[in-house]
């Protein structure tokens, strides 16, 4: 996987973690072409925490899935330190996702059959590292997210708030570049909302760049830059 | 690595208990209807090959063909073909055979069985040729007549009470006295059998010369066939006629195998179909898994899942399925065999159950490939599905 951070790598783009540059989406629903995403550009630096806010419709949930390789633009180009990922293959960008992005999502997505330490330590799995390596680090994360009594608890056992610091540890496993929550406390009270949102700075306060998706304007606080998507544009940043 | 995908995959299974569990009946019930049916005709098989070579593979026998009797122009066997037989030389010994069915009295009770009557001089050498043994009393001696000796069955089975050597049994109104008691051989016709003298049995059944069976022991096996071609020619020119039939040991069992070998076709055949029948329960569980797991499938492929993973993942799923299941038709199959081989010795016929480790490997091989086989279309969808549609998906 060398090739990829040799290729596109230019010294103007140091410092920039991710860059969205002229990025459309369109999707054509049968006859018709709706564009969810109208040439939007972003620009999100190491230690970043980013607020991507918009009413549903806007577009957010795209850029989003734009940002963080689920989808591919239809123009322009996106850079994840210093990659193209739109000429990436599949297979590649389910790499990069594993390795570079750490999803925490509004309904937790844990997978239902597997225990807090195994969820923790599945995305090391596609990446390679070896069993007692995946279990160390898990276990580790678990603790720091106050898990450390629950861990071999199934999600469907676990609170709200507690399945969402599993998926936050596991969102940490791969020591990604970027942490990208949707919606991380909207299923939850605001008491565990709080506390997620707690962890969420603690993590940037160490160092950790962070996109945090939202429609909530309250969230926004947090971070020291907000971009608003309206129809598909940027309204202000 | 592949530990870890098969521990995922295994978690996956247990986690759908109940579904798992029924698809994997369906892979047992055809793997056991196969593994029971190929073992059952196998050793019946292996039982009736074991039978004729004990009993002779060195032997021809001669019988008349087709109806014989009053009223049709067919003729049977008699003492002039058994001359006829005897004057061709390679022969250790050529004996006429009265076999026919008579009604045999013993402490009161009647009965009806097949009598045999061959020469008393020829006791010896027959027994010890046939390789059956006699376990109780002493063979019949050369010069006697209105003695007999009786089947395993006719001993313990055919009377309420017990008959021991040196009773009399009576068979048309003359009494004879039991010498010996066979062995048992397995099957039911050969167990119930009576053996007298051939003097005795002309009185018994009123025939003067009439063979029904000639028994010619070869000297060397390789002569067989020159010498069956031989008694053909002799007779038919004897005789003129050609209402005999001469056989060997290899042709029966030949012919034996080739009817065995068409019902083995058919079993495993219908025992297939229900193997089919699993598999396709194998890829509607799958596909129904795919389904229901779509958006965990999203998730995987979010954390970094690649399409070849979910694609492993899967189909170990399914080909795990088909190899418990497979274990599982095995174990039953080889259990099954072996109930139903002691029900068949209520037929009257003993099948001694040889378990091949080649079939039951087989038979497990075969789930797991079926079960394999039966993933890979769900498997290749919920590989292709795009992320942020499975994500999506509730």
């Amino acid at each position: 996987m060398n090739h990829i951070y040799i290729e596109n790598s230019s010294a103007n783009r140091a410092m920039e973690v991710l860059q969205l540059k002229n990025v459309s989406k369109v999707y054509t629903l049968g006859e018709e072409r709706v564009t969810a995403i109208d040439k939007i550009n972003i620009s999100i630096k190491k230690g970043d925490f980013v607020a991507l806010v918009g009413p549903s419709g806007s577009g957010k949930s795209t850029a989003m899935n734009l940002v963080g390789c689920l989808d591919i633009a239809t123009t322009g180009e996106i850079y994840l330190s210093e990659v193209n990922i739109q000429k990436l293959t599949e297979s590649d960008l389910a790499q990069i996702r594993g390795k570079k992005i750490g999803f925490i999502f509004q309904t937790f997505n844990l997978i239902p059959s597997l225990d807090a330490l195994e969820n923790v330590a599945l995305p090391m799995m596609f990446q390679n590292v070896p069993r007692d390596i995946r279990i160390k680090r898990a276990k580790a994360l678990l603790e720091q997210v106050g898990l450390k009594e629950r861990m071999y608890h199934r999600p469907n056992q676990l609170s709200g708030g507690q399945r969402q610091r599993v998926a936050i540890a596991r969102a940490l496993v791969n020591d990604p570049e970027i942490i990208l929550a949707d919606e991380p406390t909207g299923n939850l009270d605001t008491k565990t909302g709080d506390e997620i949102m707690d962890i969420l700075k603690e993590l940037h306060k160490k160092g950790r760049t962070i996109i945090l998706v939202t429609h909530n304007p309250d969230l926004t606080k947090l971070a020291n830059k907000v971009f608003t998507l309206k129809d598909g544009k940027i309204v202000g940043a | 690595m592949f530990t870890d995908y098969f521990l995922l995959s295994l978690k996956s299974i247990r986690h759908r208990k109940l579904r798992s569990w029924l698809t994997v009946i369906g892979i047992v019930i055809g793997v056991a209807a196969i593994i029971s049916l190929i073992t059952l005709s196998r050793s019946l098989q292996g039982t009736i090959e074991d039978q004729f070579e004990s009993f002779g593979a060195n032997r021809i026998l001669i019988s008349a063909k087709g109806f014989q009797g009053p009223g049709t122009l067919s003729q049977g066997l008699t003492m002039d073909d058994v001359e006829t037989i005897e004057k061709i030389s390679g022969f250790e010994y050529v004996i006429p055979g009265i076999f026919r069915s008579s009604e045999v009295n013993f402490k009161g009770q009647t009965s009806f069985t097949l009598v045999g009557g061959i020469p008393s001089q020829y006791y010896e050498e027959f027994y010890t040729d046939t390789g059956v043994d006699i376990v109780d009393g002493r063979n019949v001696k050369e010069g006697e007549k209105y003695v007999a000796i009786i089947g395993s069955r006719v001993a313990t089975e055919m009377f309420d009470k017990e008959v021991h050597v040196g009773d009399k049994i009576e068979m048309g109104h003359q009494e004879y006295r039991v010498v010996g008691i066979l062995q048992e051989v397995g099957n039911a016709q050969d167990d119930s059998q009576i053996s007298i003298p051939l003097d005795a049995a002309r009185e018994l059944f009123d025939e003067e010369d009439a063979v029904d069976l000639i028994i010619a022991q070869v000297k060397v096996t390789d002569e067989i066939p020159q010498l069956q071609e031989k008694i053909e020619k002799e007779l038919e020119q004897e005789r003129d006629d050609t209402n005999f039939q001469v056989v060997t040991a290899a042709q029966i069992l030949e012919q034996i195998g080739q009817v065995l070998g068409i019902m083995q076709i058919v079993l495993v055949g219908i025992a297939a179909i229900s193997l089919i029948v699993g598999a396709i329960g194998i890829m509607n569980s799958m596909y129904t898994s795919v389904l229901e797991r779509t958006k965990e499938i999203g998730i995987m492929k979010a954390i970094g899942a690649r399409n070849k993973d979910i694609l492993i993942l899967f189909i170990i799923e399914s080909g795990l399925i088909g190899l418990v299941g497979g274990a599982l038709g095995v174990l039953i199959g080889a259990a099954l065999a072996y109930a139903v081989g002691p029900l068949s010795q209520n037929a009257g016929f003993t099948i001694h159950i040889t378990l091949e480790p080649l079939v039951l490997l087989f038979g497990l091989a075969f789930a797991f490939v079926v079960g394999i086989i039966a993933g890979i279309l769900p498997a290749w969808q919920a590989s292709r599905l795009k992320p942020i549609d499975a994500l999506r998906y509730e």
